[in-house]
């Protein structure tokens, strides 16, 4: 896009010249912070009115929203609301101080979707409230928390031996013949938990309510004061499944902050680890997806594929969830020749049995039945609730961090996004597979041209005071580490979102419509993640 | 095309007990089990779920508060290679089917309740089973204000299972230690009143 002076091409300075323009009284600060981000301060009063502009008009996306104390040194909390510029490699973050002794400030939610359970979370975490916001119960607290128990303030003290039985509100339908089904928090199969509410009129859901913050673990604060290794060791525990993904996201943030280059070397591998447990997500999903349709054959073939890769990973990385294998400035482990070799062999197995087991199944009329038109989700409202990964790319939202947002070694590599749109429980699956040939093609270009050099580069003292983040395309979406380094070179404030995160909500508007039967399935098709969600 | 797909399955054959990856020789791979573990490790479970569960031991998965890495590796063993149920243990939708509980996860706070709950629904005699770091001790997130520090700070916990997440030869092993020192008062009693209805 090199040349091209139109507006259009480039978002970021597009938005950066409106907001200027628009927004002159408003705009306390405007600067670069690193090569592809850049921070407006802006007043609290008025952060909404900015984020709504720069996402409604600018094209700008909501990928995180958090909030730091900082009432100690300015009396002050500190939000951060950050925007992806997609498709060009930017960021915006819009930074407001909120008063420590008028914690609050008007709501983004209603202007921006997207923000709707980030301001939940903010309010629960840090006890900002987000003055207007239209559904203002708490979202990982429930309700049974101690009053004004807030874990992110610097001052919190947990309280020692009290017991907080989650008790929460639903939002009641009313009307003759409706039903309400409650499922979990503890579900029949080996499922994480999450409490979902169906209201029914017969078989078709009307609504659906889903509540989570059952496996909240309070990993977020458990980060201040400590240093990278023991982050690390939090970071790549949030999630079983897309544990490659945090570490790399965490490390891509400590390398940042740290303003190091991570060798090309260890840049390949981690793109290769980071598309061998893509390939291993989407082949679990796909094993899902069809043993809920009762096709067995298919479910039990993609649970042999999947086996394969976890071994692969297990002798080749040391772990099978591809832990220990990504640290910051580097990895950890390399492949000789070898085992590059057995691993190319391997995997091209895998590239001539998935698709045939897949067009065994959806070419078998029942099961495509109960695919095709299930669980739709329509392009408006993914785009609006800010919904990313496979989740976004079926329904027609070209969004794909590894292109829009170059990280390890995906800006010299040749691959497609793929798109769908579909929308359905089909389009999700058909997207799947085809994502997993196009991690192979990945593999293959990493091995072919996997460069020479070190493994990993030294981090050194973290700067004080700076901060940086790490954005990362994971098997389920956008993962977003941010870290900030405290004055005596630790980690200061550790924030992260999850995908599964921003794509809840949008499963919830995917489910009604559908029949009670059909959930697990929709369910399933996003294969969304309850642990990196409630952290 | 669906008979060409359950062909090559067939003549691929049973895949149980097999190596799904297995690496050339020379080949220098990392930690792994040796040859025929989960055989050897399936065959003695066999032989004790006969002794004490008439053959038919089953188990409810808990997670309280997991990463859900314990949930995939316990996904993996009911899977084509391990083939769990072949060697007597299966895992069941309801506590009440149970003759054990699976727990993963430290114990959060906010599953305090529901772990009781269930573990309340799980009829006597009971194994509870902490598979995992976090089930074990509270794992990596012990000191956290929003955990407990495992399986043991609810329940009487019987077995514990580490690994993070446990490997699934390394909760193959941690189940037949479960067994090896099973409930030896009730079960024997049980395992007769199986056979009698048989």
């Amino acid at each position: 896009m090199s040349g091209a002076p139109s507006g259009d091409l480039f978002p970021l300075d597009n938005a950066l010249r409106g907001i200027r323009e628009r927004f002159a009284d408003a705009v306390i600060d405007a600067e670069r912070t690193s090569l592809r981000e850049r921070t407006v301060v802006v007043p609290a009063a008025r952060l909404a009115e900015v984020a709504g502009v720069l996402a409604n008009e600018w094209g700008g996306a909501l990928i995180a929203l958090f909030g730091l104390d900082e009432c100690a040194e300015h009396g002050r909390y500190r939000v951060h609301a950050m925007f992806s510029m997609a498709p060009e490699d930017a960021f915006v973050t819009l930074v407001a101080a909120v008063p420590q002794d008028a914690p609050s400030y008007p709501a983004l939610t209603p202007l921006v979707p997207a923000a709707h359970w980030l301001e939940r979370e903010l309010h629960d975490m840090l006890g900002l409230v987000p003055l207007g916001h239209p559904d203002p119960r708490p979202l990982i607290a429930h309700a049974g928390w101690p009053r004004g128990m807030h874990p992110l303030r610097r001052d919190f003290r947990p309280p020692a031996d009290v017991a907080w039985p989650p008790r929460f509100t639903i939002t009641p339908v009313e009307g003759e013949g409706v039903f309400e089904i409650p499922v979990g928090p503890i579900h029949a199969g080996i499922i994480e938990p999450g409490h979902f509410r169906f209201s029914t009129v017969g078989e078709a859901v009307i609504q659906l309510e889903v509540r989570l913050g059952w496996t909240y673990r309070g990993l977020e604060p458990l980060a201040t004061g400590a240093g990278l290794t023991r982050g690390l060791e939090l970071a790549e525990r949030l999630c079983g499944t897309c544990a490659f993904s945090h570490a790399l996201a965490f490390c891509q943030a400590a390398e940042e902050l740290a303003g190091v280059p991570v060798p090309p070397r260890a840049r390949a591998l981690r793109s290769l680890a980071a598309e061998l447990e893509r390939i291993a997500s989407h082949l679990g999903d796909l094993a899902g997806i069809l043993n809920d349709v009762a096709w067995v054959v298919g479910g039990a073939e993609l649970a042999r594929l999947l086996e394969v890769v976890r071994q692969l990973c297990g002798h080749l990385f040391g772990h099978r969830f591809l832990r220990g294998v990504c640290v910051p400035g580097g990895v950890l482990r390399d492949l000789d020749d070898a085992q590059q070799l057995w691993l190319r062999r391997m995997l091209s197995d895998l590239r001539a049995d998935l698709p045939a087991a897949i067009a065994a199944a959806t070419g078998n009329a029942a099961v495509h039945d109960r695919l095709a038109g299930t669980g739709l989700l329509a392009r408006a409202i993914a785009r609006d609730l800010g919904v990313t990964g496979v989740a976004a790319r079926a329904s027609g939202l070209e969004r794909d961090a590894r292109r829009d947002h170059p990280f390890a070694f995906y800006r010299d590599l040749d691959f497609h996004v793929v798109t769908r749109t579909g929308g359905d429980v089909l389009a999700r699956l058909e997207l799947r597979a085809e994502e997993v040939q196009e991690s192979l093609n990945i593999i293959d270009q990493m091995i072919l041209r996997l460069p020479g050099g070190p493994l990993a580069q030294h981090l050194g003292e973290l700067p004080a005071g700076r901060w940086g983040s790490g954005v990362v395309e994971s098997p389920r979406g956008l993962h977003v580490h941010w870290l900030r380094a405290d004055e005596r070179g630790a980690i200061g404030e550790w924030r992260v979102r999850a995908a599964s995160h921003a794509i809840w909500p949008a499963l919830a508007l995917a489910v009604p419509g559908n029949i009670v039967p059909d959930f697990p399935l929709i369910n399933k098709s996003f294969n969304l993640c309850y642990a990196c969600t409630d952290k | 095309m669906t008979w060409e797909h359950l062909q090559r399955a067939l003549l691929r054959g049973t895949l149980a007990g097999r190596d799904a990856a297995p690496p050339p020789a020379g080949l220098p791979v990392a930690t792994r089990e040796a040859a025929g573990e989960i055989e050897v490790l399936g065959g003695a479970l066999r032989a004790e779920v006969r002794r004490l569960f008439a053959g038919s031991f089953k188990l409810r998965h808990l997670d309280a508060g997991s990463c859900n890495g314990c949930e995939a590796e316990l996904a993996a063993l009911l899977g084509p290679f391990y083939d769990l149920q072949r060697f007597g243990i299966d895992l069941v939708a309801s506590p009440r089917h149970a003759d054990g509980l699976l727990l993963t996860g430290p114990v959060t706070r906010h599953l305090e309740e529901a772990v009781r709950m269930t573990d309340e629904a799980t009829p006597r005699p009971r194994l509870v089973i902490a598979v995992g770091d976090c089930a074990c001790t509270g794992g990596f997130c012990a000191e956290s204000f929003a955990v407990h520090r495992g399986a043991g700070a609810v329940l009487e916990v019987d077995v514990r299972i580490p690994g993070c997440p446990p490997r699934p030869a390394e909760i193959l092993r941690g189940l037949l230690q479960a067994l090896g020192r099973g409930p030896a008062a009730s079960a024997p009693a049980r395992a007769t009143a199986d056979a009698g209805d048989a």
